[in-house]
């Protein structure tokens, strides 16, 4: 076994401890930390990923001593590797294009607490990520809850609070469903690595005794993963976590935290269901059906809202009914759409979190749609991400959006059944996304002579420009040469199978 | 019906405290009643759990007179599942209620409607 | 090789020359930015003239997902349609170097119109579909800053309305790329069509609905009925050079999607006949009856020429249709001779707006007394577009309805076509000539006192006259464009 092999468990523990060790360095070390922590998490899963495109296997990888059905274990393939990357990388950017505001909204007491929760939510992706066990998914799944509530209350004003509670509500929501379903997986298998309980699972459907209490549990997991990642009637949390707290936050949360929930669904359709046992059930139709809503409704919200954060909040509610809608299709085209989507969604949501900070401050930090007149003037670099990450979210071609849009109607066209409701949801809803994104773009780039708000000289915000021309790199980077991405994905999920 | 029910007495239990746990946690107004009923949502599985990886007759595997048959002592797995989520399940409940704490601090109300009120009302 | 590289300069050198323009704030005097931007012009223009001299050359980029490179190629269309664009973009550049003066935010105009120019060719030189989509979207998008230069209420209005009618009409295009991906053999644009009979047995009726979608999607940007409305209101509030390539080149480039998709994807064969052509061509001569009469009752001359924009592409979809040679011919001609004479129109408003700060078409009684040269072009465009011998209006509507008459192919058509292409040619008069004749008869009761000499300078008169020149000589010496336009697909 080669030593890039325990890369991911050293990503998963490095990332857990030096969480620790955050709470107690000053304030500065605490940053350094952070930031090198996630370059090294990231760097470990970049040379996992050139490992294993440079013709390596995917592997199971043996915690403590203990062999198959009684050991825990963690097994990574391409798809593994890219996402971890991914999410190391979008953390990173997410964290430079916010520090400056972190360093104004939240206490300075508190600044250690922000990084050892980053570290921890890194942690707890990188672990949903690699993980092949359930039980240790859900405990995964419940830190990911725990820091991702922490990061929504950071910043100590009533909104938040509130709606910290709200969305630990609808987690614990969930999460109850997700615990009672695979407690009762395991009673029907017998197993809590997901190959065993892949090998049972196919028994039972072969002989047919449980098939009924089976569907009844796959339903519960995957209701309670659809709540935590805001499918759309679940969302009613997301607007206020997503609109009111720091903004690293709020793009984490949006880009990745939500996603980490997403890639163990398809994990857990993957490698625990089946694929095609899962295919024959009807809750693919009903993530079909609830995806399709979310894409209209939830640009319907953002079109009726006027501050601006919140609609972005409201855009992520249509693009999460995208991923289920492509994984409601029930094809592997389909799949490979949502994970790119994933991807796409995530670059581009992060980068108009970040830009749109940039523009409320110069309009007086106001949130309100109308203070934005000629926000783009007076902060050129957030005014060009924004246009940017719009125009990659209307699905306009040289962008990250685009590419999702093709692989959608590529995957709908294979489909015959769902190919109507697909292509007319796909035409509304980017037509309804155009509404509200053009609005906005056009909104900053009104001049407003008499506003009396001050511009922001680039010189002054240098990590900021940094991390945004970088989203915007990441963003066309995926728009133009989507092909290897795709490919890795296809590969990624084959090794799934 | 009635042989099944009484045979899986236990489980049908948990799965009715569960329901109950779930309900209260998704409708009640209150904060500390939407912990109450977390507590008991978890319980449930914890309860579920325990009766699922007990076998009757058997015990629990610690060796003390040399028995070493495998027959002899029950999976401790689950138990040792328990025991995991019930360390998770008090993690949340603390956040929660420091949260709650915090709010009705700020508020002096522990019904989520009207502190939803108050906040549109503050700005 | 080296029509690649002229194909990549041209698209690569005004895109670099918008961007340091729009990027670099360091370029503020006035000269400097309209050097670059001269700089930007003449050299894409040479780029542009040397890969349609090249006459044959292709390249591929990379990939955008498994069998769809972004790759471009040079055929006579694209050949036409670039030399087209250059000729019109370089007389908008100049006549834009005297109007933009009295303009705020010259920089932000010369960027965007050097940004879109590249754009352009890009879309003219596209070797398969999903590259055209691309350049398709990007001049959208990139066009729309000139659409909203001014950034009153009105153009804001006016520009989200151009927007929204684009991303519907895109919408429909990427829906019959989806199934053409699915249906044929390769995306590329080939003569004949690209379908693969195989695939396709026992799917026409489907496949033609999803032509027909291409179609109406395209028709957007050509402004053909239903989808017409953002036309009138988006044209005439840019500033009059950009309104001259937006009407003359940028609606143009549905017409080439249209072509495209017809001649080179789905393939005549496939489309002849079918009630596909028919519903086209009803709504061609719908729109073409239409937007004569609606531009007969405007009163705006900027959104008069805007109208009569409408009813004139739809003369060429309208040949387009038809699917015969003859009237492929006319079409084509039509499309030089109308990006020459629509351009020269709007640029004569534009002048007119400069020099008397009149918009309004019974405000213009005698101008003809004030600017006799600048209404003897607006005069001799009118007469082109109207179709009077000997001028290249003429002869591309007499191609149109020759080709509509050919052959007894079509039933109904074969004399409506030619009968409306006629009352709309009087109607054109109708709304054209009047400015003439007040212009140079104010009639009486006219205080003749007041008039000034208010002739435009040179650099602009000159592109006007450029304009006005080629559309009269493509009328008079034909017959080696006749040929090559018709030598392009038969």
């Amino acid at each position: 076994m080669d030593f890039v092999c325990n890369f991911p468990f050293f990503s998963i523990l490095l990332t857990l401890f030096s969480g620790t060790i955050c709470s107690m360095l000053p304030r500065r070390a605490a940053k350094w930390v952070n930031t090198g922590v996630i370059l090294a998490a990231g760097g470990m899963s970049l040379a996992l990923l050139i490992w294993m495109l440079s013709g390596g296997e995917c592997f199971v990888y043996r915690m403590g001593h203990f062999p198959a059905p009684w050991g825990n274990e963690i097994r990574a393939g391409i798809l593994e590797a890219a996402m971890a990357l991914f999410f190391c990388l979008i953390m990173l950017l997410s964290m430079w294009g916010g520090r400056k505001k972190l360093d104004e909204e939240v206490e300075e007491s508190k600044h250690n607490l922000y990084y050892v929760l980053v570290n921890l939510l890194l942690s707890s992706l990188l672990a949903l990520v690699y993980t092949n066990d359930l039980f240790t998914a859900y405990v995964f799944v419940e830190i990911n809850t725990i820091a991702a509530c922490g990061l929504i209350m950071i910043r100590q004003i009533g909104r938040t609070l509130a709606a910290a509670v709200r969305y630990m509500i609808m987690s614990l929501v969930g999460s109850g469903l997700l615990l009672i379903g695979l407690c009762m997986l395991y009673d029907l298998t017998g197993h809590l690595l997901m190959s065993n309980i892949r090998e049972q699972v196919e028994v039972i459907m072969a002989e047919g005794t449980y098939a009924i209490p089976l569907v009844i549990t796959v339903a519960l997991m995957v209701v309670g993963l659809a709540i935590k990642s805001a499918l759309f009637p679940f969302h009613a949390w997301l607007p206020d976590a997503y609109g009111y707290s720091t903004i690293s936050s709020a793009a984490i949360l949006s880009s990745l935290a939500s996603k980490g929930y997403i890639f163990l669904l398809i994990k857990i359709i993957y490698r625990v269901i089946g694929f095609t046992v899962f295919n024959n059930t009807h809750i693919i139709n009903v993530l079909f059906v609830f995806g399709l809503m979310a894409m209209v409704f939830g640009s319907l919200s953002a079109i009726k809202e006027s501050g601006i954060r919140r609609m972005i909040a409201f855009s992520s509610v249509a693009q999460v009914g995208y991923i289920y809608m492509g994984i409601g299709l029930g094809t592997k085209v389909g799949m490979v759409a949502s994970v790119y989507h994933i991807f796409a969604h995530a670059a581009g949501k992060a980068l108009l979190f970040i830009a749109v900070i940039g523009l409320t401050d110069v309009s007086g930090f106001s949130r309100r749609f109308i203070d934005q007149t000629g926000a783009g003037f007076r902060n050129k670099i957030a005014g060009i991400g924004f246009t940017v990450g719009s125009l990659s979210m209307v699905g306009v071609p040289v962008f990250a959006g685009f590419v999702s849009k093709i692989l959608f109607a590529q995957a709908a066209v294979n489909n015959s059944r769902k190919l109507l409701p697909t292509m007319i949801v796909l035409a509304v809803s980017t037509i309804l996304n155009a509404i509200y994104f053009m609005k906005t773009v056009i909104r900053i780039y009104t001049p407003a002579p008499d506003c009396g708000f001050e511009g922001v000289a680039l010189r002054k915000e240098k990590l900021y420009a940094l991390s945004i021309l970088l989203f915007i790199a990441l963003n066309i980077a995926l728009g133009m040469s989507s092909q290897p991405v795709v490919d890795a994905i296809s590969t990624g999920l084959d090794m799934f199978g | 019906m009635g042989v099944n029910l009484q045979a899986n007495m236990l489980e049908a239990v948990s799965m009715i405290l569960f329901g109950i746990g779930f309900g209260n946690l998704l409708l009640q107004k209150n904060l500390i009643k939407k912990i109450i009923g977390l507590n008991i949502m978890d319980s449930a599985v914890y309860l579920f759990l325990a009766e699922k990886g007990y076998i009757r007759g058997r015990v629990a595997p610690i060796v003390v007179d040399g028995v070493q048959s495998v027959s002899a002592y029950i999976n401790p797995i689950p138990s040792g599942l328990v025991l995991t989520g019930i360390v998770v399940s008090v993690s949340v409940s603390a956040l929660m209620l420091s949260l709650t704490i915090r709010l009705y601090r700020r508020y002096h109300t522990l019904d989520l409607d009207q502190i939803s009120m108050m906040m549109k009302r503050e700005e | 090789m080296n029509g690649a590289v002229w194909i990549l300069a041209s698209i690569g050198v005004p895109v670099v020359m918008g961007l340091v323009l729009l990027c670099v704030p360091s370029i503020r005097k006035r000269s400097a930015v309209v050097g670059i931007t001269a700089a930007g012009l003449i050299m894409t223009a040479v780029s542009v003239f040397a890969a349609v001299g090249s006459g044959a050359g292709s390249v591929t980029l990379w990939y955008l997902a498994k069998g769809v490179p972004v790759y471009f190629q040079i055929d006579s269309v694209g050949q036409l349609f670039a030399s087209m664009v250059t000729l019109v973009w370089l007389c908008g550049g100049a006549f834009a170097f005297s109007y933009m003066k009295h303009e705020e935010n010259e920089k932000w105009y010369y960027g965007c119109y050097l940004l879109v120019y590249g754009i352009v060719n890009g879309l003219d030189f596209s070797g398969n579909i999903v590259t055209f989509y691309m350049f398709y979207e990007l001049m959208t998008i990139l066009s729309f800053p000139l659409v909203l230069h001014s950034r009153s209420r009105e153009a804001i209005m006016a520009g989200l309305r151009y927007l929204f009618y684009s991303f519907c009409g895109a919408y429909l295009v990427l829906f019959g790329i989806y199934f053409l991906y699915r249906y044929g053999t390769t995306l590329t644009f080939t003569a004949d069509g690209v379908l693969d009979p195989q695939l396709t047995a026992g799917r026409e009726s489907f496949l033609l609905f999803v032509a027909f979608l291409m179609i109406l999607g395209f028709g957007v940007k050509a402004g053909m009925f239903p989808l017409h409305g953002w036309l009138p209101v988006a044209h005439p509030v840019a500033p009059a050079p950009a309104s001259a390539v937006l009407s003359g080149i940028i609606v143009k480039s549905g017409v080439l999607g249209m072509l495209r998709v017809v001649y080179y994807l789905f393939g005549t064969a496939f489309l002849r006949g079918s009630w596909v052509q028919y519903v086209w061509l009803s709504l061609a001569l719908f729109t073409v009856f239409m937007g004569s009469m609606l531009a007969y009752r405007e009163r705006v001359l900027k959104k008069r020429l805007a109208y009569s924009t409408v009813s004139q592409i739809s003369y060429i979809l309208f040949g387009l249709a038809v699917m015969n040679q003859t009237a492929f011919t006319g079409s084509m001609l039509h499309v030089v001779c109308h990006a020459c004479i629509k351009s020269g129109l709007f640029l004569v408003a534009g002048a007119v707006i400069v020099q008397t700060g009149k918009t309004r078409v019974e405000e213009l009684t005698g101008i003809g007394k004030e600017m006799p040269v600048l209404l003897w072009c607006y005069t001799i465009c009118s007469l082109a577009l109207i179709g009077i011998p000997p001028t290249g209006g003429f002869l591309s509507k007499w191609y149109l309805a020759m080709g509509a008459l050919e052959g007894n192919a079509l039933p109904v058509f074969g004399w409506l076509g030619p009968v409306v292409l006629l009352v709309s040619a009087l109607l054109t008069a109708g709304y054209l000539l009047p400015v003439t004749i007040r212009g140079f008869f104010p009639g009486q009761g006219f205080d003749y006192g007041n008039l000034q000499k208010r002739e435009p300078g040179v650099a602009m008169l000159l592109p006007i006259l450029i304009l006005t020149s080629v559309s009269v000589f493509a009328g008079m010496f034909p017959s080696a464009l006749v040929r090559f336009l018709g030598g392009m697909l038969w």
